[in-house]
């Protein structure tokens, strides 16, 4: 199965290539818009949770005091990585119905394809993150340990959302659900406040933030990044075998799901 | 159904056993959640078989049509043997790598431009980039896009649009080509260097299979051909046998349908170019005895009839028709002076007959023209642009070419 992804990668990398050349083509900023779109936010946030809620953020790694921005944009990023992934997989079959109604090829391309060039957006990001860290003087050797984090992160979020894609091709409330789901999901997860403030609160709510995978994958790149600290190397590696699962599971889901996609759409 | 006539050892291209497709009628499908829960499952779907019993083999290198009515299971059949329905029974074997020309350029992003899109879609069919690479000038070159390549195709018309996205499927080099109604495209030069790569494909050992209603361009295209109704398959074997058959079926089919239609037309009080002095006021096309017709038959003499009156005497009318296709080209005109017919003088309320003699029209429709100028043919008393248009049919079932069938008489030695 894993090994037909390889087989095709030309047809992923031909639908990527597709994706990343029109994605903004019609604009005059371009992609400086997967920029301003996500900085603009964190501005927003920043401003409102940090002097209206007054979210405290915990120390930096290097002991110089504390930065919400740079601890909220950590989070953002991460969250962006899944939600992206999720979204963008999810309305993947409908878009390319027109295709996929008329000739014959893995119906996963084009998701898959799509992802790669939210991958690149989500790089984007990144980049700024270090950009930030390094001004703030918060540099660690935990930083290698964002990699198989958000690797697992983005094979969790494709997971789910292959098996989002077939649902929602058969049903097109799915769209709408998985959007309220988000919002609820965005705000149970510690992006915008430190897990700590959630202790000792409502009981159901602290198990409910402490259940959620997202906060999990979230919480550990708060730790490497902006933290400095290394988690325990079980947890890392649950995450990235946790991802791995379940974009396996996604796929063999998605395969018996699709095989009848001419017919679907 | 057995083929007797075939070497079993031919290699097949497709193999077609026992094919069946069940869909579920679209009415009673549970689109959203709401219903589903609402109504539980589909109480009992109303099912239907769009193909059944299907069993073809489909020799390598040859060309296969296939024809039947809309709604008769050929694309059905098709997209079956491109891989995009999978067949609810029976078994569909194909060898080597199949390519559907079902819609052009349906892989077409319209922001990107014309050459970018020839390697998305190459790569879409099936085709490693090398190869991609090694076509793109033939497709660029075949389309006579030019310079236009480089534009996004959102810029092209329509026309550009099909020339591409039928240039880049004729060059990806499939084994087995599958084509939906698509023969047409482009203009007549396009058209035609659309059909001499056909037939080099067809040379080099490649497999096409057409579904088309144009029957006069598959008769010429095609080795063999099976005809579809309600999903079964009716007959297949050689092009001319089983058209005929066809249309032998949808001619019968026609006529006890519409019984009481004939190309019969009376025209208004309009104005129309000429003085008037003699006024075309009906055309018909009747059979020998008079006898108002629906449609004639290619070899069967028929008439012409049209009914005139004159606010005074003409001398010696000259009398034009002129017969145009339905796709456009003007096939002839007949006029009596041409041909040497005298009418005398002519005035009041009558008509003028001219017969057709075992009428040489291949099948189609013919719309008719009518012009009248005077005897010295200066004169233009009247003319009326589509007087009546009627249809010419098979009497043997065979097409033909072109528009009409010469009196041609073969001789050895």
């Amino acid at each position: 199965m894993l090994t037909d992804l390889y087989r095709q990668r030309a047809l992923i990398g031909a639908f990527a290539n597709r994706d990343f050349a029109t994605r903004y083509r019609s604009s005059i900023l371009g992609w400086a818009w997967s920029l301003i779109q996500p900085l603009a936010i964190l501005v927003v946030f920043a401003a409102v949770f940090s002097l209206v809620f007054r979210i405290q953020a915990p120390d930096l790694g290097n002991g110089e005091g504390s930065s919400y921005a740079a601890f909220l944009f950590t989070g953002l990023v991460t969250w962006n990585l899944f939600a992206g992934l999720l979204n963008l997989s999810m309305t993947q079959l409908k878009s390319n119905g027109e295709l996929l109604k008329k000739v014959q090829f893995p119906a996963w391309a084009p998701i898959l394809g799509a992802s790669i060039v939210q991958l690149i957006q989500v790089l984007l990001e990144l980049a700024v993150l270090i950009v930030m860290f390094l001004w703030l003087g918060n540099v660690g050797w935990t930083w290698v340990l964002a990699i198989p984090i958000l690797v697992g992160t983005a094979l969790f979020a494709q997971g789910i959302g292959l098996v989002l894609s077939i649902i929602n091709a058969r049903f097109g409330d799915v769209m709408y659900i998985v959007a309220v789901v988000l919002s609820a999901l965005y705000f149970l997860t510690p992006v915008l406040y430190p897990i700590s403030m959630v202790d000792g609160q409502n009981e159901l709510l602290s198990l409910v933030v402490k259940l959620n995978p997202m906060s999990w994958y979230v919480e550990s790149m708060h730790e490497v990044m902006y933290s400095l600290v290394a988690p325990p190397a079980l947890v890392i590696a649950a995450l990235l075998v946790g991802g791995f699962l379940t974009f396996w599971a996604g796929l063999a889901i998605f395969n018996r799901g699709s095989e009848d996609i001419g017919e679907l759409l | 159904m057995s083929n007797p006539g075939q070497d079993l050892s031919t290699q097949l291209a497709v193999d077609i056993q026992g094919v069946g497709k069940r869909f579920k009628r679209n009415v009673d499908r549970r689109n959203s959640i709401k219903e589903r829960i609402v109504r539980g499952r589909s109480r009992k779907p109303e099912d239907f078989w769009a193909v059944r019993d299907v069993s073809l083999q489909i020799p390598k290198g040859s060309v296969y049509g296939l024809i039947g009515h809309n709604g008769s299971g050929k694309s059905t059949l098709l997209k079956m043997i491109g891989g995009i329905y999978r067949p609810t029974e029976g078994s569909i074997t194909t060898d080597g790598r199949v390519a559907s020309l079902i819609e052009l350029g349906a892989g077409f992003h319209p922001e990107m431009t014309g050459r970018e899109n020839i390697s998305l879609n190459g790569s879409i069919l099936g085709m490693p980039k090398k190869e991609i690479a090694a076509v793109t000038g033939e497709i660029i070159e075949f389309s006579g896009l030019g310079d236009f390549i480089n534009d996004p195709v959102k810029h092209y018309s329509s026309g550009m649009y099909v020339r591409l996205g039928f240039s880049v499927a004729v060059h990806m080099k499939p084994d087995v080509l599958l084509i939906d109604e698509v023969l047409a495209v482009g203009d007549e030069e396009f058209q035609r260097k659309c059909f001499d790569h056909l037939y080099a494909l067809r040379r080099s050992g490649r497999t096409i299979i057409v579904v088309s209603h144009g029957l006069g361009q598959l008769e010429g295209l095609c080795d063999e051909i099976a005809w579809l109704e309600h999903g079964q398959m009716q007959e297949f074997g050689a092009p001319t046998t089983t058209i005929a058959s066809y249309l032998r079926k949808v001619n019968s089919q026609e006529a006890a349908r519409y019984p009481e239609v004939t190309a019969v037309r009376a025209e208004g009080e309009e104005a129309r170019p000429g003085d008037q002095t003699l006024r075309v006021r009906t055309a018909a096309i009747v059979d020998t005895a008079g006898n108002p017709l629906n449609h004639t038959e290619t070899g069967s003499t028929f008439q012409f009839r049209i009914g005139f009156t004159t606010s005074e005497p003409v001398l010696g009318p000259n009398v034009r028709i002129a017969l145009q296709h339905e796709s456009g080209p003007l096939v002839t005109m007949i006029g009596n002076h041409r041909l040497g017919f005298d009418l005398g003088t002519v005035s009041g309320d009558n008509v003028f007959d001219v017969a057709l003699v075992d009428n040489p029209l291949l099948p189609g429709r013919y719309r008719v023209h009518i012009d009248v100028f005077d005897f010295t043919g200066s004169r233009l008393l009247d003319s009326w642009n589509d007087a009546v248009e009627f249809a010419v049919r098979s009497q043997s079932g065979e097409i033909g070419q072109g528009f009409v069938q010469l009196p041609a008489q073969f001789r050895l030695g």
